[in-house]
């Protein structure tokens, strides 16, 4: 029989450049991916012609505008994934001290 | 070089570190939160399961008719163009959760999440097929038999039709269902099929199998709900200053309540709390409860056990664990708060069962707020009330104001991009567009396209009058004539309006004559 009296591992808070960077830096790497192979088949301006033909839109503005827009995509679902995994014990924590 | 290295030797049965997530056996349990949820049950799955066979106007009632581009709500229908209306009804809905979290905690997840709503429903057909927790518990340990074969067999069948249905009612928001039904299932098309078998297997998954683990792993509103929490939100709470030192005995005690020893002071009831967490009794273990220690700090070390109380000395829990035992995600509440708890208030309702039975006051754990449970007044109208409040008001009203005076017209003029202006003789240049007109209303409508335009452009041919028929969307190729001593970009206005001048549109484009 499992002994649940004694207390789970739980792992101390990383440090702050590792958090950001473990969310930033994938989802950088995943958006370069995407972007390349999105534009391989997708022309910026085909695009904007298709979409918001009034605005001048050069290539290089819709392959960055594209880059950026991959990398929020990327990096919210590597926030979301980062929340999720933090452990119980970061949420089960006291009530602040009344003010 | 002899030098041993440390090892430490796992339980090989469990304190491994990779541990599966033990199944939860949530104990039946009736009374007054329960009712509501079942209220809430039917109310909502009604919705759900009703609202597809609802008629209105001669086509059905709520239809997502993705194929044609257009929603369907009762009176109102919704064109791609009044995308913005949804997605401010999102934010719409995201502010009610923030309000009620805020005044009332976790209403959403006790009450009104398909996830939670749907598990119940899931675990009504378990209790039927498989009995109650203790049967439930016993019947999986048992080796597979007939009885298990047969009850099992029964529990699947049933959340696999009520999954199917699901699955089909899912579809019939998008495809109308009276012909979806009538198809059923041989003639469906491919898309049809999968969305019907995905969502039915997405149901059986989740309601089934994984239950409260979508709420503690997957679910990002359990993980930040707690910033809308406050002392004065309404919670699930143990009223440890009354509860602790918990204990069993015999009905010689009266409660707390009623005794010379009263309610503790909160800090002594707190550490008593914690402490019986670090330390569980032999009952409370058996229980396996989950969670945490919402009420110290998980990094105190070092706790010393319970002593041995007097009979005189105990609160008035009595230790009964049926608490962690009804709970759906497998809590102990009297640890405090914790992020796992969807308040649901199964929790309340078995506590006062127990405490009738052994004739204590109700309310040893009750829905109360923070600063009630510490003998301090709760305050309702406080400064993040007003604020999710207004903006609810403010954006509810917009939204409202915003879908009952949407023009039912869409005019939209696409130049020509091929050539900048033709030249067509006797002195006249031209120029084309493309006009799209949609008319949004549910009758046709005739409408009348004139031109504003400086220096002698005109419409060629004239003024016109076109007719559009119910939600037709019309493409006329336009043509302006000017004459050719016009030089340089003017700016054109077409004017769309019906005949009555009812509803009318503006729509601003340009004219090029030779540089």
């Amino acid at each position: 029989m499992t002994d649940y009296t004694l207390p789970r591992f739980d792992h101390p808070p990383r440090p702050m450049a590792q958090r950001i960077g473990a969310i930033m830096w994938p989802s950088f790497f995943s958006a370069g991916v995407a972007t390349m192979v999105f534009f391989a088949f997708v022309d910026p301006l085909a695009l904007r012609d298709l979409t918001f033909p009034e605005l001048s839109i050069t290539r290089e503005l819709g392959y960055t505008i594209g880059f950026f827009m991959f990398w929020l995509a990327t990096a919210g679902a590597s926030l979301f994934t980062w929340i999720l995994l933090r452990p119980a014990a970061r949420f089960n924590k006291p009530l602040p001290p009344e003010r | 070089m002899n030098k041993k290295i440390a090892i430490e030797l796992l339980d090989s049965s469990g304190n491994s570190l990779y541990e599966s997530e033990r199944k939860i056996y949530p104990r039946d349990v009736a009374g007054r939160f329960q009712s509501w949820r079942k209220v809430a049950v039917f109310v909502l799955l009604g919705i759900f399961y009703g609202f597809p066979w609802l008629r209105w106007d001669g086509r059905q009632a709520v239809l997502f008719d993705l194929p044609a581009r257009k929603f369907y709500v009762f009176g109102l229908s919704f064109w791609p163009q009044d995308f913005v209306f949804l997605a401010l009804l999102l934010i719409i809905a995201a502010l009610v959760l923030f309000f009620f979290t805020t005044i009332a905690g976790r209403l959403w997840c006790g009450y009104a999440c398909p996830q939670t709503v749907w598990t119940e429903v899931f675990l009504w057909m378990e209790q039927w097929t498989e009995g109650d927790r203790n049967r439930r518990m016993k019947l999986d340990k048992a080796p597979w038999g007939v009885n298990k074969l047969l009850r099992k067999g029964s529990k699947h069948l049933l959340w696999l039709v009520f999954a199917l249905w699901t699955g089909f009612t899912f579809v019939g928001f998008f495809t109308p269902i009276t012909e979806l039904g009538a198809r059923a299932p041989w003639q469906w098309s491919g898309w049809e099929s999968f969305w019907v078998l995905f969502y039915a297997l997405a149901t059986w998954g989740n309601a089934g199998f994984l239950r409260e683990q979508v709420c503690k792993y997957m679910c990002p509103y359990a993980r930040f709900q707690s910033a809308m929490f406050d002392r004065n939100t309404l919670i699930i709470a143990y009223d440890p200053m009354r509860g602790e030192p918990r204990g069993p005995r015999g009905r010689v005690l009266g409660s707390v309540l009623q005794r010379a020893r009263g309610l503790l002071d909160p800090g002594m009831a707190y550490d008593l709390v914690f402490r019986a967490a670090q330390h569980p009794t032999a009952a409370d273990a058996a229980v396996q409860a989950r969670g945490g220690t919402a009420i110290a700090d998980s990094g105190i070390k070092d706790v010393a056990p319970l002593p041995k109380f007097e009979l005189d000395q105990l609160g008035d829990c009595i230790d009964c664990t049926i608490c962690v035992q009804v709970c759906p995600t497998g809590i102990d509440i009297r640890n405090g708060l914790q992020y796992e708890c969807i308040a649901c208030g199964a929790c309340i309702d078995a506590c006062d069962e127990v405490m009738d039975k052994v004739g204590y006051p109700h309310g040893l754990i009750r829905y109360s707020t923070q600063n009630a449970i510490d003998g301090k007044p709760t305050r309702v109208l406080r400064p993040r009330v007003f604020v999710y409040g207004l903006l609810l008001l403010t954006l509810c009203a917009g939204w409202a104001w915003g879908v009952s005076h949407r023009i039912p017209l869409i005019a939209e003029v696409l130049r020509d991009r091929n050539a900048l202006y033709r030249v067509v003789g006797d002195g006249r240049v031209e120029n084309s567009y493309t006009l799209k007109i949609i008319n949004k209303d549910s009758k046709p409508q005739r409408y009348r396209i004139s031109l504003q335009a400086p220096g002698g452009i005109v419409l060629a041919g004239g003024e016109r009058t076109i007719e559009a028929a119910a939600e037709e969307v019309l493409s006329l190729p336009v043509s302006l004539s000017a004459p050719d001593s016009l030089h340089g970009k003017q700016t054109v206005t077409f004017k769309v309006e019906t005949l009555d001048g009812q509803t009318r549109k503006s729509v601003p484009s340009s004219f090029f004559g030779p540089m």
